[in-house]
């Protein structure tokens, strides 16, 4: 699972890794770049797919807690 | 000395108090001491407790009885540490709730000073957001959003973490907004048409569904639109343990709570039905058993405001993504054309499934914890807000309550966190200075936050306390007991204190109960006194809580007594 996320607060790096961890996932690449206030990261995930798909959602809740507090 | 220049401390109060809230709980330290020295002078009430863990828990009950986010404080390091336990408590349970830790100066920040602690990657897995502030400039917005982060759509908990410096530094005055402590925030998030359509078809085809609520109800006030659905589909329904009290009171298709300790006929309706209508619930493992036999011969409709919760555990046919105020509403419209279905036969059916949770006989003459609580909540108002603590008390009270509404039985579920009754009955007591609040208690739990007892005589607040002692670990005990060969290892706690002398050496009312004593009117003394007060009921050790579904056993496997 390939996947981009843009963040305001690049310590969310930390905590997908420990989630990715947490679901007995683990990640291939992870590339990240800053470009302004915001943070891309393109991360590949390897996994059990039913594992994938509860980090897919969870992340997204993450990233959406991200955006809604920004410092 | 003279009162400081506007600062960043004065600026935090104002900004909590103009978004309505109205107490924190809290104890101070050297990091947040610009912050309790605004307070000096400050309007906005503060509850000091004996313990950071305290502060956290009270503020947990406050939100979760009042549905107002509850906020907690403590200095760096320790302070902030010790309120990790009830910082996640909140966040299992959905429960809005503001941390404030302080924070060593920028300048220390990274250099091991002292009282340092790294809070915020401490509480990144335990929050929605853990953040620490780095300029004056950004405190407002910061503390504006994490109010509102905490609040919703889904409720849990936020930590702010606030340098010294920035507590210290000049800034201008807060221009207030004059906000009304919002418990909920606009209903962004509906279900979509397609999805509700689907729903309503399944119900109207169904032959056995039953309706499972939990806390999500609670969350989004929609406690009276799901009784409603319920009574228009004279619909079997149960509950989670997080959802106590949403059902109706004597709504006689209430089927009790489900799951681990849940009453035999909610779980094997679960188990024989072919459609569950799951309601701001999270299908938690204690309450699925063995997921792979949950529900086998069912479809599957999930509502939920998080999306990640859908089909996390059990897929969903259909997902209701949305508010559970705005879904209950549109599926109800949608099912009360006519005819509606009804299902009162199969809710007949449901509820002869099973009558109330087994019990064990109790030798000899000691008082039976069950009987206690029995006895207990016949003579307990449904209006009074109880909080438990975590343990075999806190099932059989689950069992056994019957909350005119879900804020009335706050209780530790998704974490079970013991030593949380006590601090939680006194945050719901804050909360409702007119209402009675017991807080129901174990030996075990009772003597992690017993400090608390200072807090409540210092604010006399009119807490009742129901200690059931039975002189062990008993959950853990009960374990022991069925599945490590009675090999009870350091579960005994024979050698407990004098819990009356202790509540009266803290000022507090206390009586002792054991056998032979008359409950009735022991219970009638502590509901009826107009100050705290404790009632020690020495109860028989070995008790078991029934029935109980063993590990990687299915719901409809449940345990009960040999002697019933």
């Amino acid at each position: 699972m390939s996947s981009t996320f843009i963040m305001h607060d690049w310590r969310l790096l930390e905590r997908i890794v420990g989630l990715t961890n947490r679901l007995g996932c683990a990640y291939t690449r992870v590339d990240v770049k800053a470009s302004g206030e915001h943070y891309t990261a393109n991360i590949d995930f390897t996994g059990p797919p039913d594992a994938l798909r509860r980090l897919s959602t969870q992340l997204n809740r993450l990233l959406n807690d991200d955006k809604e507090l920004t410092l | 000395m003279s009162e400081p220049a506007y600062n960043g401390s004065q600026l935090v109060l104002d900004v909590l108090a103009d978004e309505g809230v109205e107490v924190v709980f809290g104890y101070p330290g050297g990091a947040i001491m610009p912050l309790y020295d605004a307070m000096y002078n400050h309007p906005l009430r503060h509850i000091l407790t004996r313990h950071e863990a305290g502060a956290a828990f009270a503020a947990g009950g406050y939100a979760r009885s009042t549905g107002k986010v509850g906020v907690c404080m403590a200095t760096s390091g320790p302070g902030a540490t010790n309120l990790i336990t009830g910082i996640v408590d909140a966040q299992m349970d959905s429960v809005p709730l503001l941390a404030i830790t302080g924070q060593v100066p920028t300048h220390l920040m990274g250099t091991d000073g002292f009282q340092e602690a790294d809070v915020t990657s401490i509480a990144q897995g335990a929050t929605k957001r853990a953040v620490c502030v780095r300029s004056v400039g950004q405190l407002e917005r910061t503390l504006r959003a994490a109010l509102r982060l905490a609040r919703g759509p889904r409720p849990g908990a936020v930590l702010v973490d606030i340098p010294k410096d920035i507590l210290t530094a000049r800034c201008e005055p807060l221009r207030p907004r004059m906000l009304n402590a919002p418990t909920l925030r606009v209903i962004e998030q509906r279900a979509d048409d397609a999805a509700l359509d689907e729903a309503a078809a399944l119900i109207r085809q169904a032959q056995r569904p039953v309706a499972i609520v939990g806390g999500g109800a609670r969350s989004a006030n929609a406690t009276h639109l799901y009784r409603a659905f319920c009574a228009l589909l004279k619909l079997p329904h149960t509950s989670t343990i997080n959802a106590l009290g949403t059902a109706q009171p004597g709504d006689q298709r209430y089927l009790g709570m489900c799951g681990m300790h849940g009453w035999k006929a909610a779980n094997l309706a679960i188990t024989k039905a072919d459609l569950i209508i799951a309601l701001g619930m999270r299908f938690d493992d204690r309450v699925t058993g063995r997921p792979d036999k949950f529900a086998p011969d069912a479809t599957i409709i999930h509502a939920d405001i998080d999306p990640s919760e859908l089909s996390k555990i059990i897929p969903a046919a259909v997902a209701l993504r949305g508010d559970l105020r705005d879904t209950l509403t549109r599926l109800t419209e949608r099912l009360s054309s006519s005819p509606s279905p009804t299902f009162e036969a199969w809710a007949q059916e449901a509820q002869a499934l099973g009558g109330p949770p087994p019990r064990d006989r109790t030798p000899g003459a000691e008082l039976s914890a069950t009987d206690v609580l029995d006895a207990f909540f016949a003579q307990l108002s449904p209006d009074a807000i109880v909080a438990t603590d975590v343990g075999q008390h806190q099932m059989w009270a689950a069992q056994r309550q019957h909350a005119a509404h879900p804020r009335n039985f706050v209780t530790s579920a998704g974490l079970g966190s013991m030593g949380f009754g006590l601090p939680a009955a006194l945050g719901a007591q804050i909360g409702h200075p007119e209402r009675t609040v017991v807080a129901i208690c174990g030996d075990g739990g009772f003597q992690m936050t017993m400090a608390e007892l200072a807090t409540i005589r210092r604010y006399d607040l009119p807490v009742k306390i129901l200690l059931i002692d039975n002189q062990r670990l008993g959950m853990v005990r009960q374990w022991q007991e069925l599945f490590y060969d009675r090999r009870y290892a350091h579960t005994d706690l024979s050698d407990n204190p004098d819990f009356v002398a202790i509540a009266q050496a803290y000022g507090i009312r206390a009586e002792f109960v054991g056998p032979g004593d008359d409950l009735e009117a022991a219970f009638e003394r502590l509901l009826q006194a107009n100050e705290a007060t404790l009632l020690h009921c020495a109860c028989y050790p070995a008790e078991n809580v029934w029935p109980l579904i063993p590990p990687g056993g299915a719901i409809s496997e449940g345990m009960e007594p040999v002697t019933a």
